[in-house]
C-alpha cells in the first residue's frame, strides 16, 4: 500500500507520531465497554444467569400471574360451545357466527387462546432451568419450587390437550426459538405426559418435607401455601386428569389411579356445606394493573346470557323452588334480549356482588378446583370402579348440601346412562360457567348430540383448531392437522 | 477579453504527465491582473499557479489584483482561483507574458469544499458523488421554522414531510426513498463535527385527546428545530452510500453535514437583523351551509329551533376562522459580530425569535447564543471551537387525531355551521356543544384553557484540534483530534382541566401530564491525514478512530381524575408513570485514500469503515462498510473552459438495530400487590445485525458556456438487505413475535440539477436553478413473511401503507366499491405516497441594488389520504355534501370504503419570495455612524399553493415520524403563509 511505503521513508519523528496514534487507538478500541444492558425491563438473562433467591421468588409470582392467562376467555368460549350460554352483546358477530354456526376459523376465534398457555409454559421451563443454579436456596426449597412449577406446567398442558382434543398438541416445546417447532403428540399421549409430570411434581413436593415455599403464594392459594398442602392440590388435579383419561382416552386402569390420587387430595366429607368451597381459586383482585374478573357484568349488560335449557332443565326442591345452585348463580334479567335470532333471558351472576347481584364484582374469584368438584369426581370414580352405592351417596351429598334437593332416585341397579344423566346434571349446576363443564362432559361421554341447537345450521363442535400461526410456522395450509401430517 | 485556444484534452493529459517535477531555475515571468468578470473590480488574494506544479509556488494577487508568476518556457496551463469565484484554467502560449483573468462569481457553489471523511474535504466540482449543497445565505434569506423547512425546493434527491402546519417544526427528511421498513428512518445530522440529535419526543397530547396511537399521533417536534438557521454557513447532504459510508451504520438514511459561520480576519463587523411579520391561513376548514329542513334530518327539533330563529333564519358561522383567527405579529432579531486577526478569528451571535401561530394560544420561540472561535498557534497547530446554547419553546395546540372531539379540526368536522361556538353563557364560559350535538368539546374553550407546552434547553459544543506535524514541498502529515457534546433537556406539560366539557364527560375528569426527555450525545475522533504531491498527481491518505455514544431517557407522569382547578400530577387519583432509556455506543476505525491523477482530472476515492456497536447482537464483531468511486473530468469538451465530469460510485452503509431488539425482556405482571417476572411474548434476537445498504451511483456533470450553465445528472440503484423485520414464530414457542434480519427492498431513481445564468452583466444577474427528482421503491423480498402493516401505517381500513412483496414500498391500500355499491372483500392498492417526480425552481435576480428571489416547488403525482373529508362526509358538514359526488362519498364513509379519499397530491407551492434592497453606499455613508450596509426587504413563506387537492395541505402526515410514511390528513393544524418585513444593518 502506498501509504506504508511512503511513511517508511519519513523522518523518525513522523514514525514516532504514527506509532503513538496507533497505541492510542488500540487503547481506545480495547478499553470501552460495549455491552450496554437494557435497563428498561428485566431480561431473560437476569433470570437464567444469576438466579438469586429474590429473583426466583419474583419469577414464581410470575408463574402464578401467568396461570390467569385466558381463564376468562376459555370459560366464555367453552360456555358457548357447550351451550351453557351465549355472548349476545353484538360487538363482534363472530360470537354468534363462527362460535355457534361455524365454520370454525383457525385464524380467528377457533384458533385463539393457544399462545397464553405456551408462553406460561416457556416461563415455567425457564424457571425450572434456573433452579439448579440458584443461590440462597436450600435443597428442600429447590424441590418445593420444582414441585410447584411442574404442577402448574402440567396443568397448562392439560388445558391445551383438552382444547384441541384428537388434534393433539406439541409437548417438547422447551427448545430455542431457532429450532424446528416441537412435534405434535396425540391426545392420549399428551394427557399421559401430564399425569407423569404431576407425579414427578408430587415426588418433589414430598421430598421438600416440612420446608416452606421460598416465595409467597398468590391470592386464591390461601389454604395451600405449604408444600404439604400444595401436594393435596396436586393430587386433586391428578385425579381430575386421570378421570379425563379414563373417559376421553379409554384408559380403564386410570380409574383406580384416580381413586388413589383423590384419596391423597384435600377432599373431605366434614364441614359440609361450608367445606364445599374449600379449594384453590384464581384470585382476582380487581386492583388497577392487576387482574379483574372477566366474566362479570351488570344485570343491564348484554354480553353474558345463560342458555334457556339450563333454566328449563333445573330440578325442583321439595317446596317447588329451584335447585339452590341455580338460584345462587343465575338471575332473571327481567327482559328478553335477542341478537341474530338467539335470545337470552337469564344471566350468570355467580361472579357478581353477593349482596347486590345486579352489580358486577371485578374482584370475584374463579374456582380452580374445589371440594365440591372433588366429591363429584369421587362419585364418578366410585361408579366406574364398582362402588355404585358409594357413588350414589356422594351424589346425594352434593344434591343435599349444594342444591338443597331431595336424594336421587338412582339405585345401584340403575343403568350407566341414568347415572351419567344425574352425574352430568349435578356437575353442570355445581360447576357451570367456571370451566366449560357441559362441553367437556358431553365430549367425554359422547353426548354432544344432546346439546341444544337453537337455529337451523348451528353446530356443536368437538374441539378447537390448531391456530393458523402454528400451521404457518410449520409450513402447512390452514386449517392443519399436524399430527396426521407427521405420521405420513 | 484575451483569447484562449482550444486544446484537445488528450494532448493536455500527456502534457501534464510530461511536465518536469521541478520548475527550471530560468523560466519566464507572467504578470497580470485578476478581476471580477461582472463588475471588473480587482480581486485580491487570488491564487495564480501552474497546473501540476506544487501549490507553494503559486502567486497571490495584491489589493489591485496584480500578480507576478514565474513559469517554465513554452506552453503552460495556468490555474486561477479565488474564494467565491469559479476557478479558471487557461492555456498560455509561449509568446504571452501579460494576462488579465476575469473570474465569474461562483453562483453555483462549485468551488465549495464538501466533506469526504471525518477530517477531509474536496472541492465540489471534483467530487466523485452527488452531494447536495445549500449555502447558508439560501437558508437564512426567508424566515423558516427549522432549517429543513428552508431546504424545500432547493435540492435533488431529498423529500421533506411536514406533520402539520403548526409553528416551530415537526418535519422529517427522507433521502433517496424509504431505505428501511422497521428500522431507524432519520438521516444522521452532524453539526461542526458533532453528532446532533434529531429525535422527536412526543409530549402527551395524544393521551389527553385519546388518539388511537397516542405517542405516534402527538405531532411531536423533532429536535432539528433547535438549530438556529441564522448561524448556518453551509449544509451538505450526503445522499449516496459512497459518500456517507464514512458514517457507517448510522448513515443508511443519508447524512446532513452542517457547518456554522466562522470568524473572518479583519476589523469587527456587527450585523443586526430585525424581522417582523404576520401569518395568515393558507387554507382553512370549510363547512357546509344548512337549511332548516336539512338540519331537522340530523338534529332534534329543539336544537334546530334554538339556532334557526326569526331574526336569523339562515344561520351560518365560520367557526374555523374563529379558532384559527389569531393574528399576532411574529418577529426575529439577530445580532452577530465577526472579526479577528490572522491567528484568531471569532464569530458570535445571538438570536431571539418568536413565530406566532394562527391558532389561538399557539406559537413557537427560539433564543440562541453562539460563539465560534478559531485560533492558530504558530503555523503548526490550529484549534477551532464551536459552542451554542439554545432554548426552544413551543405551544402546539390541539390538532390531528382525537377520539374525544378535543382536537379543533375534529370537532369542527362534526359541528354544523349553524352553531356558533363563540357564543358565551351568562357566566362568561363558552357554550357547551353537548347540549346540541354529540360533540363534547368547544374548540374555543379548549384553546383558552388547555395547556400543551414544550420547553427545551440545549447545548452543543465541539472542537477540532489540528497539528501539522510535517509540511514539505511534497508531502504533509496532519493530525486532527475532534469531538463534541450535544445535550438537551426537553420538558412537556399537557393540562386539560376538569372544566373542559369533554373532560366532564370522562369517567376520570381532568388530565395532567408531565413528560420529557434528557439526551446526551458525544462523539470523539482522532485522524491522521497524509498527502503526497507529485507531478500532476497527488495522494491523500487518511485514517482514524471514532467513538460515539448516544443516550436518551424519556419519562412521563400521567394523572387523571384531577381535583378541580388543580394541574399538578400529584393532584389526581389515576396516575401512571413510564420511563425508558436508550443507550448506544459505537467504536469505529476508517481508512480512506484519495488519488488525483492527470492534473486532477482523474479522481479516485476508496476506503472503508469498520465499526462495532453495542446494539448489535455480537458487540465484538466489526461490520465493514467499503466505498469506491471515480470521476474523470473532460476539459474543454463542449467549448473552451468547459468541463464534463463522468463519475461512478459504489458504497455500502448500514442501519443499526434498534436499542433492545437483541434482548428478550421479561414482563412484570402484578398479582396480590406483588410484582412478578415472566417471560414476555416478544422475543429478542441475540444475533441481530445492522441492515445493509449497497448502492451504485453514476453521474454526468457539466460546466459549459463560460460557467453560465451547469448541470448534474445522477442515476442510482440501491438495495437494502438484511432488513430488520419481525416474524411470527410458532405460538407453541410461547412467543408471538421475534425480530430477524432478512428481506430486500430497492430504491432507484434519477436526479437532475440544472443551473443557468441567463443574464450576467454589470447591472443585472439572473441565476436560475432547477432540481428534478424521480425515484421508485419496491419491496423485492420479504423473506417468506406475509404482507404486513408497518408501524404508523394509518388507521385500519382507512388508507394504510402495506408492505407487500413485489409492490411499491409506499403503496396505499384500502377498500373499494363493488359494482352493487358494497364494500370490496379485501383491500387493494389505491395509490402511492411516492410522487411521480418533484421539481424545484429557484430564481435569483439582482438588478443594481435590488434582489428578487423566489422558490417554487412542484410535486407531480403521489397520493394523500383525506380523512378530514371522511369525517366531514360522515357528519354531513363537508361543503359539497349535498351534491351527487358528496353523496357518493357519504355512502363510502358509512361503509368504510377508502377509495374516494385517496386523492392526488399534485401541487405547486410558492415556498419563498424575497425582495431586498441594499441602500446605496452614498446614502449609508451620509448617515454615518460607521454604517457599512443597510438592507431592507420583504420576504414571504408559503405564499401560494395551487393544487386540486380538496383538503388543507397535501403534504401533512399524521404519522410523520415513521419509516414508511405517507401523507395522511386528519384535522391537522392548517398551513399558514407568512410575510416579513426585514431590516438589516451592518457596522
Amino acid at each position: 500500500m502506498t501509504t506504508i511505503a511512503m511513511l517508511r521513508i519519513d523522518s523518525p519523528r513522523a514514525r514516532r507520531t504514527r506509532i503513538g496514534a496507533l497505541l492510542a487507538g488500540a487503547l481506545l478500541l480495547g478499553a470501552c465497554d460495549m455491552d450496554i444492558a437494557n435497563t428498561n425491563a428485566p431480561t431473560i438473562d437476569d433470570l437464567v444467569d444469576s438466579p438469586t433467591r429474590d429473583i426466583l421468588a419474583t419469577a414464581a409470582t410470575g408463574i402464578f400471574a401467568r396461570a390467569f392467562n385466558d381463564v376468562g376467555t376459555e370459560i366464555q368460549f367453552y360456555a358457548i360451545y357447550g351451550r351453557e350460554g351465549y355472548n349476545l352483546d353484538g360487538n363482534d358477530p363472530r360470537d354468534v357466527d363462527e362460535q355457534v354456526a361455524g365454520p370454525q376459523n383457525a385464524a380467528a376465534r377457533s384458533g385463539a387462546i393457544w399462545i397464553g398457555q405456551y408462553n406460561a409454559i416457556r416461563h415455567i421451563n425457564t424457571y425450572l432451568a434456573a433452579l439448579p443454579n440458584a443461590t440462597g436456596l436450600s435443597e428442600a426449597e429447590v424441590r418445593a419450587s420444582m414441585g410447584f412449577a411442574k404442577t402448574l406446567k402440567a396443568w397448562h398442558f392439560a388445558r391445551l390437550a383438552i382444547r384441541t382434543g384428537e388434534l393433539g398438541i406439541p409437548i417438547d416445546v422447551d427448545r430455542p426459538i431457532s429450532e424446528e417447532p416441537a412435534p405434535f403428540v396425540s391426545f392420549a399421549d399428551a394427557l399421559e405426559y401430564v399425569s407423569d409430570l404431576l407425579d414427578e411434581a408430587r415426588d418433589d413436593l414430598v421430598a421438600a418435607g416440612g420446608a416452606a415455599f421460598p416465595f409467597p403464594v398468590a391470592p386464591g392459594f390461601d389454604d395451600f401455601d405449604t408444600p404439604a398442602r400444595f401436594l393435596q392440590f396436586n393430587r386433586a388435579l391428578a385425579a381430575k386428569v386421570l378421570v379425563y383419561r379414563a373417559t376421553f382416552n379409554d384408559c380403564s386402569a386410570c380409574w383406580a389411579q384416580a381413586a388413589t390420587a383423590l384419596s391423597e387430595s384435600f377432599i373431605t366429607d366434614a364441614g359440609l356445606p361450608g367445606s364445599l368451597s374449600l379449594g384453590v381459586y384464581y384470585g382476582y383482585t380487581g386492583l388497577a394493573d392487576e387482574f379483574s374478573n372477566p366474566i362479570t357484568e351488570p344485570l343491564s349488560g348484554n354480553q353474558l346470557w345463560v342458555h334457556s335449557s339450563i333454566v328449563t332443565g333445573v330440578q325442583r326442591r321439595g317446596d317447588g323452588s329451584p335447585d339452590l345452585r341455580f338460584t345462587r348463580k343465575v338471575m332473571d334479567s327481567g327482559r328478553v334480549h335477542t341478537y341474530k335470532e338467539l335470545t337470552g333471558t337469564h344471566k350468570p351472576v355467580l361472579y357478581n356482588n353477593p349482596s347486590n347481584r345486579a352489580e358486577p364484582n371485578p374482584a370475584a374469584w374463579v374456582p380452580w378446583i374445589t371440594n365440591e368438584e372433588l366429591l363429584l369426581l369421587r362419585a364418578e370414580i366410585r361408579w366406574h370402579t364398582g362402588d355404585k352405592a358409594g357413588a350414589i351417596s356422594d351424589i346425594d351429598l352434593i344434591r343435599q348440601h349444594a342444591g338443597g334437593l331431595d336424594p336421587t332416585s338412582l339405585t345401584p341397579a340403575s343403568s350407566d346412562d341414568e347415572f351419567i344423566d344425574e352425574l352430568l346434571y349435578n356437575r353442570l349446576y355445581s360447576l357451570m360457567w367456571s370451566q366449560g363443564v357441559r362441553w367437556i362432559d358431553a365430549r367425554r361421554y359422547d353426548r354432544l348430540d344432546t346439546l341444544p341447537i337453537d337455529r337451523p345450521g348451528d353446530q356443536i363442535f368437538t374441539n378447537m383448531l390448531v391456530p393458523a400461526a402454528e400451521c404457518a410456522a410449520r409450513g402447512h395450509d390452514v386449517p392443519c392437522t399436524p399430527l396426521t401430517a407427521q405420521s405420513n | 477579453m484575451p483569447k484562449r485556444r482550444k486544446t484537445p484534452w488528450l494532448w493536455l493529459a500527456l502534457l501534464g504527465l510530461l511536465l518536469p517535477a521541478e520548475l527550471a531555475a530560468q523560466g519566464r515571468s507572467i504578470t497580470g491582473r485578476v478581476v471580477d468578470g461582472a463588475t471588473m473590480q480587482p480581486i485580491s488574494n487570488a491564487s495564480v499557479s501552474v497546473v501540476g506544479a506544487p501549490v507553494a509556488n503559486a502567486a497571490l494577487t495584491d489589493a489591485q489584483g496584480r500578480f507576478t508568476l514565474t513559469v517554465p518556457e513554452g506552453q503552460v496551463r495556468l490555474s486561477v482561483q479565488a474564494l467565491g469565484y469559479v476557478r479558471m484554467e487557461v492555456e498560455i502560449t509561449p509568446g504571452q507574458s501579460q494576462f488579465e483573468f476575469a473570474l465569474q462569481p461562483d453562483v453555483f457553489r462549485l468551488e465549495e469544499l464538501v466533506v469526504t471523511g471525518q477530517a477531509t474535504t474536496i472541492d465540489r466540482r471534483s467530487a466523485t458523488t452527488s452531494i447536495a449543497y445549500v449555502a447558508g445565505d439560501d437558508v437564512k434569506r426567508v424566515t423558516s421554522p427549522t432549517i429543513l423547512n428552508a431546504m424545500a425546493g432547493k435540492l435533488t434527491g431529498v423529500s421533506l414531510q411536514t406533520n402539520s402546519g403548526a409553528p416551530g417544526g415537526g418535519i422529517q427528511m427522507q433521502i433517496r426513498g424509504t431505505n428501511t421498513l422497521l428500522g431507524g428512518f432519520d438521516p444522521l445530522f452532524v453539526v461542526d463535527g458533532v453528532i446532533y440529535s434529531n429525535v422527536s419526543i412526543p409530549g402527551g397530547r395524544g393521551f389527553a385527546n385519546q388518539a388511537a396511537n397516542a405517542q405516534m399521533e402527538a405531532d411531536a417536534v423533532n429536535r432539528i428545530a433547535d438549530l438556529n438557521p441564522a448561524d448556518i454557513a453551509s449544509i451538505e447532504v450526503l445522499k449516496g452510500a459512497a459518500a456517507s459510508s464514512i458514517y457507517g451504520s448510522k448513515a443508511a438514511n443519508g447524512v446532513v453535514v452542517i457547518r456554522t459561520v466562522r470568524g473572518v480576519a479583519g476589523a469587527p463587523q456587527f450585523n443586526i437583523t430585525q424581522r417582523i411579520g404576520i401569518s395568515t391561513p393558507l387554507r382553512n376548514y370549510e363547512s357546509r351551509r344548512w337549511t332548516r329542513e336539512e338540519a331537522l334530518e340530523w338534529f332534534d327539533e329543539d336544537v334546530v329551533n334554538y339556532w334557526f330563529t326569526e331574526e336569523n333564519p339562515n344561520p351560518y358561522y365560520d367557526n374555523a376562522a374563529k379558532v384559527y383567527g389569531q393574528r399576532k405579529p411574529s418577529y426575529e432579531t439577530i445580532v452577530d459580530v465577526r472579526g479577528g486577526t490572522e491567528s484568531t478569528r471569532y464569530y458570535a451571535s445571538g438570536t431571539v425569535s418568536r413565530e406566532e401561530g394562527i391558532e389561538r394560544n399557539t406559537g413557537a420561540g427560539r433564543q440562541s447564543l453562539r460563539v465560534n472561535l478559531d485560533q492558530e498557534f504558530g503555523s503548526k497547530v490550529d484549534l477551532s471551537l464551536s459552542s451554542a446554547y439554545n432554548r426552544s419553546v413551543n405551544d402546539r395546540g390541539w390538532n390531528n387525531n382525537c377520539n374525544n372531539y378535543a382536537c379543533h379540526g375534529y370537532a369542527l368536522a362534526y359541528l354544523p355551521s349553524f352553531i356558533d361556538i363563540s357564543r358565551r353563557n351568562p357566566d362568561g364560559t363558552y357554550i357547551d356543544p353537548r347540549q346540541f350535538t354529540i360533540v363534547k368539546s368547544n374548540p374555543l374553550q379548549l384553546a383558552e384553557l388547555g395547556v400543551n407546552h414544550e420547553e427545551t434547553n440545549r447545548f452543543t459544543g465541539g472542537f477540532n484540534l489540528g497539528w501539522n506535524a510535517l509540511q514539505t514541498d511534497r508531502q504533509s502529515l496532519r493530525f486532527v483530534a475532534g469531538g463534541g457534546v450535544d445535550v438537551f433537556e426537553q420538558a412537556n406539560e399537557v393540562w386539560t382541566p376538569n372544566e373542559l366539557y369533554f373532560e366532564q364527560s370522562e369517567v376520570f375528569p381532568g388530565e395532567a401530564i408531565q413528560s420529557g426527555g434528557r439526551s446526551l450525545y458525544h462523539n470523539w475522533n482522532v485522524n491522521a491525514i497524509h498527502t503526497l504531491d507529485g507531478e500532476g498527481w497527488s495522494a491523500m491518505t487518511s485514517a482514524g478512530l471514532q467513538y460515539e455514544d448516544r443516550r436518551l431517557t424519556t419519562s412521563m407522569i400521567r394523572t387523571q381524575d384531577l381535583l378541580p382547578g388543580q394541574r399538578n400530577v400529584n393532584r389526581g387519583t389515576q396516575t401512571s408513570v413510564t420511563e425508558e432509556l436508550e443507550h448506544e455506543r459505537t467504536i469505529a476505525l476508517y481508512l480512506s485514500e484519495q488519488l488525483r491523477l492527470f492534473d486532477s482530472r482523474l479522481l479516485l476515492q476508496t476506503g472503508f469503515r469498520a465499526e462495532r456497536s453495542s446494539v448489535n447482537g455480537s458487540t465484538d464483531r466489526y461490520f465493514v462498510y467499503p466505498n469506491a468511486s471515480v470521476s474523470y473530468r473532460f476539459m474543454d469538451l463542449l467549448g473552451e473552459g468547459s468541463e464534463v465530469k463522468l463519475r461512478v460510485a459504489y458504497g455500502e452503509t448500514g442501519n443499526q438495530p434498534l436499542f433492545g431488539q437483541k434482548f428478550t425482556t421479561l414482563a412484570t405482571p402484578k398479582i396480590g400487590g406483588r410484582r412478578g417476572l415472566a417471560v414476555a411474548t416478544d422475543a429478542g434476537f441475540e444475533d441481530i445485525e445492522p441492515e445493509r445498504l449497497k448502492e451504485v451511483e453514476v453521474g454526468i456533470d457539466g460546466i459549459v458556456l463560460d460557467n453560465r450553465l451547469t448541470w448534474e445528472l445522477t442515476g442510482f440503484v440501491r438495495n437494502t438487505t438484511n432488513l430488520l423485520l419481525e416474524r411470527v414464530p410458532a405460538p407453541s414457542t410461547g412467543f408471538s413475535s421475534v425480530p430477524f434480519n432478512g428481506g430486500k427492498i430497492r430504491n432507484s431513481g434519477v436526479e437532475f440539477a440544472l443551473g443557468v445564468t441567463p443574464v450576467r452583466s454589470a447591472d443585472m444577474t439572473w441565476v436560475s436553478r432547477v432540481a428534478f427528482t424521480h425515484y421508485v421503491g419496491k419491496v423485492v423480498d420479504l423473506a417468506g413473511q406475509p404482507a404486513f402493516f408497518p408501524a404508523g401505517s394509518g388507521f385500519g381500513g382507512l388508507g394504510q401503507t402495506r408492505i407487500e412483496e413485489g409492490k411499491s414500498i409506499t403503496q396505499i391500500v384500502g377498500y373499494t366499491f363493488t359494482p352493487d355499491g358494497g364494500r370490496s372483500a379485501s383491500m387493494t392498492q389505491l395509490g402511492d405516497a411516492t410522487p411521480d417526480f418533484r421539481v424545484g425552481f429557484v430564481n435569483d435576480l439582482s438588478y443594481r441594488n435590488w434582489n428578487f428571489a423566489a422558490v417554487l416547488d412542484w410535486q407531480q403525482g403521489g397520493n394523500v389520504v383525506n380523512l378530514t373529508r371522511f369525517l366531514q362526509d360522515a357528519n354531513a358538514t363537508s361543503p359539497d355534501w349535498a351534491t351527487p359526488e358528496g353523496q357518493r362519498r357519504f355512502l363510502a364513509a358509512s361503509r368504510v370504503i377508502t377509495e374516494p379519499y385517496v386523492e392526488d397530491a399534485t401541487f405547486v407551492k410558492l415556498r419563498e419570495v424575497s425582495v431586498l434592497y441594499d441602500v446605496p453606499v452614498s446614502v449609508t455613508q451620509s448617515i454615518g455612524l460607521g454604517l457599512r450596509h443597510l438592507r431592507l426587504g420583504l420576504t414571504g413563506r408559503n405564499l401560494f399553493m395551487w393544487t386540486r387537492y380538496s383538503g388543507l395541505d397535501p403534504e401533512v402526515a399524521n404519522f410523520g415520524a415513521t419509516a414508511v410514511r405517507h401523507p395522511l390528513d386528519i384535522t391537522p393544524y392548517p398551513p399558514s403563509r407568512s410575510i416579513y418585513f426585514n431590516i438589516s444593518v451592518g457596522f
